[in-house]
């Protein structure tokens, strides 16, 4: 056993110092290997760090959201109907909710506004728990909401202390700043305003007994998907979504969109896989010399091929560091930068956040089975013709 | 589900074992057409130095075979995010009828392989190569095997519909009262247990005195005690060690254990069980090979450290594997 590790670890050596002496042939292939992984690996991580975003921000969505439905548009959902649903034992709390987009026009920038009574939130405690400065606002206060980040910049810009916004009818309703979201919600709360639903309703002029949608919290979630059979049977006419379903959507979008890019880079892959079959196959001359030479020395087809075998996993593997590596920096450095426009939509308003890549062993071996297989498999036969070059060639050039 | 990430990284797997496969059976052919030790015509020396290719690319074939089968687990435990109804592989495998079929393909796959080098690595031993005809036929055996197992997983990715409401692993390793069906439900837990470290212990005896005198008769019943001792270990570790692992008596499953929460502890497992159980039933699967003229030396040789190495495995796969059970019971749990 241990003369056979001593044989491969010289092996190891003289393929490293084989792949010395050819390192500009060798340096090629390797910065286009490391350039395919990463392409690979950075739609990987911005995948992986997408997902896993839609996860957590879905975490504290309400279990299931009602919306009425009118010509397969969504409309305004009259609060009465909460009333019908209070027969239907496990739910916990019936929120409404009143949102709605508001265009800024001075900024350019679209709001997003969202009127809620605190009181009767089943997660209140952890609103306040988001807030980088100040507090939530009294429940019976009116005038008075909590803004996102990037709208406190606007606002600092104007010199403002009051949030000013417009009615349809463009009368002004101002509101006084109470507090402003962390950098860490971002995502969710980036252009987010809340403030007191009957504020909302008269920004958006939305008559009183009506809603945007109503939030269910369920107590049991074991119990979800048969309450949101019942309310759809209960109320006719309105899409219930649960939160399960909107998580699927999403892993399936993503999922989705990483395959398309893989597709795409396939295509890559296959002109790297062609170009390191074609540097494999090229014998020089003095590739074909040294190799006789070594049989003549009593070196075997095997050694030959193992030496091969270790310049094949040396090559690879220095790429795979290298590429992951790259797409880690890209990721976390330049927040994927390259790629998130073909995987979360484009637009203007997106909210600025950071992407936070996790480290699963399955990510990489995807990565790996994705770039490092083709090319150990392309480059086997010109491996083995490199080793079955007989001894005697060596003697034919002199 | 074809278009994603890890349903293109199994194709492209499958793919890339057909085509060096494929490569492998055309050599086989030509070998089997036109071998003939006796001559040195440049034919036969270049068939010769084909016997080197195809060695090389079975090799690599297995290699990426293992590798596949570990994205088959992890990409049906991927699907089970967007499988209604389904919270890990088990889930998935079982959305549609071609799962669990393209996993035992792919298992039995990696073992047939496997005995293809082993078979290799004896002939290479012996200067005339007295079993290179056995060798290639076998060869274009596997390859029907291959295509199954690219159509079944082909069929397992494409049947797969996000809408259909599919079990999650503890309803379906669950307990017999539960509802579920449950592989080991005539079992009781002692009984299971004893099996398992009965079987261990058996094996562990027969190899030592396997070890110590090599006999036809307690060679091929040390490799068959393998083969049930593999099936016993598998059924053992789901429905009695995992729920140990996951501290969740109703939670029983043979995927879950690979993934982080568990520190891959899955793979470990599953490593020693694999290799232990190749090593151990390969030994009788080489004993034919015995009569063959010039592979006495060869066989006995082989199957000297395939005994050694199997028990090692044995070994090491049951403490890994009862670590956690047996932790439980001695900090005062009962079993």
């Amino acid at each position: 056993m241990n003369r056979r590790l001593t044989q491969h670890l010289n092996v190891l050596d003289y393929a490293l110092s084989s792949l010395w002496r050819r390192r500009a042939k060798n340096l090629s292939v390797l910065v286009v290997f490391s350039w395919v992984i990463f392409l690979v690996a950075s739609f990987q991580l911005v995948t992986q760090a997408l997902t896993e975003t839609a996860a957590s921000v879905l975490r504290s969505t309400p279990e299931i959201t009602v919306q009425k439905m009118s010509a397969g548009r969504q409309v305004e959902i009259p609060l009465d109907v909460s009333t019908r649903l209070a027969g239907i034992y496990g739910i916990q709390e019936i929120v409404p909710r009143v949102w709605g987009y508001y265009f800024d026009e001075v900024s350019g920038a679209n709001y997003t506004v969202m009127g809620i009574a605190p009181g009767r939130m089943p997660l209140l405690d952890r609103l306040q728990l988001t807030l980088e400065e100040g507090g939530v606002y009294d429940q019976e206060s009116h005038g008075k909401a909590v803004i996102g980040r990037s709208i406190r910049r606007t606002l600092e810009e104007k010199g403002s202390t009051l949030l000013s916004l417009f009615r349809p009818d463009l009368s002004q309703a101002s509101f006084e700043v109470t507090g402003v979201f962390k950098p860490e919600v971002d995502i969710l709360t980036n252009d987010l305003v809340v403030m007191n639903i009957e504020d909302a309703r008269d920004l958006f002029a939305i008559p009183p007994a009506m809603a945007t949608d109503l939030c269910v919290y369920v107590a049991n979630p074991a119990e979800v998907p048969t309450i949101a059979k019942k309310i759809a049977e209960a109320l006719p006419g309105t899409r219930v979504l649960t939160r399960s379903q909107i998580n699927r959507t999403y892993q399936v979008v993503f999922g989705w969109r990483s395959g398309f890019a893989s597709v795409c880079l396939l295509t890559a892959l296959t002109a790297f896989v062609i170009l390191a079959w074609d540097k494999a196959s090229g014998l020089s001359p003095e590739e074909k010399r040294e190799i006789s030479i070594l049989k003549i020395l009593g070196w075997e087809t095997a050694d030959v091929l193992a030496v091969r075998f270790w310049e094949g996993i040396l090559v690879s593997g220095i790429a795979f560091v290298l590429g992951c590596t790259l797409a880690y920096a890209h990721v976390v450095f330049f927040n994927a930068s390259l790629f998130k426009p073909v995987l979360i939509g484009w637009s203007v308003i997106y909210p600025e956040f950071r992407l936070v890549p996790s480290f699963r062993l399955a990510q990489f071996l995807l990565v790996f089975s994705l770039s490092v297989l083709p090319y150990l498999a392309a480059t086997v036969i010109p491996a083995w013709r490199s080793a079955s070059v007989p001894a005697d060639s060596a003697l034919s050039g002199m | 589900m074809l278009l994603n990430s890890w349903s293109i990284a199994l194709l492209l797997c499958g793919l890339i074992v057909l085509f060096l496969m494929g490569l492998a059976a055309r050599s086989a052919i030509r070998v089997l057409l036109f071998w003939n030790p006796e001559s040195d015509s440049n034919r036969q020396i270049r068939l010769e130095n084909e016997i080197w290719l195809t060695s090389t690319l079975v090799e690599y074939a297995l290699g990426i075979q293992i590798i596949s089968l570990i994205v088959f687990v992890l990409a049906a435990d991927f699907y089970s995010q967007s499988i209604a109804g389904a919270m890990c592989a088990t889930g998935s495998l079982l959305a549609n009828s071609f799962g669990v079929p393209a996993l035992l393909v792919k298992i039995g796959g990696v073992f047939f392989y496997g005995f293809w080098i082993v078979l290799h690595h004896l002939d290479i031993h012996s200067e005339k190569y007295p079993l290179v005809r056995v060798k290639y036929i076998y060869l274009l055996f596997l390859i029907p095997l291959l295509v199954l197992d690219l159509a079944l997983e082909i069929l397992f990715i494409t049947g797969l519909k996000p809408d259909i409401i599919t079990s999650c692993c503890a309803v379906v390793f669950g307990d017999a009262t539960g509802g579920g069906s449950n592989l080991l439900g005539g079992f009781t837990h002692g009984l299971s247990m004893g099996l398992f470290y009965g079987t261990a212990g058996a094996l562990i005896l027969l190899g030592v005195v396997l070890l110590e005198r090599w006999q036809r008769w307690l060679g091929v019943l040390f490799s068959s005690g393998w083969l049930w001792f593999f099936l016993l270990a598998l059924t053992v570790v789901t429905t009695e060690f995992s729920s140990y692992i996951y501290a969740m008596p109703f939670h029983k499953c043979p995927f879950c254990i690979l993934q982080p929460e568990y520190h891959y502890i899955g793979f470990v497992i599953y490593f020693a069980l694999f290799l232990g159980a190749f090593f151990g039933m390969s030994g009788a699967v080489v004993e034919p090979l015995r009569f063959v003229e010039g592979l006495e030396e060869g066989v006995t040789g082989y199957q000297r450290s395939a005994v050694k190495l199997s028990l090692l495995f044995l070994v090491f796969f049951v403490l890994v594997s009862s670590y956690h059970y047996w932790r439980y019971i001695l900090i005062g749990g009962e079993g």
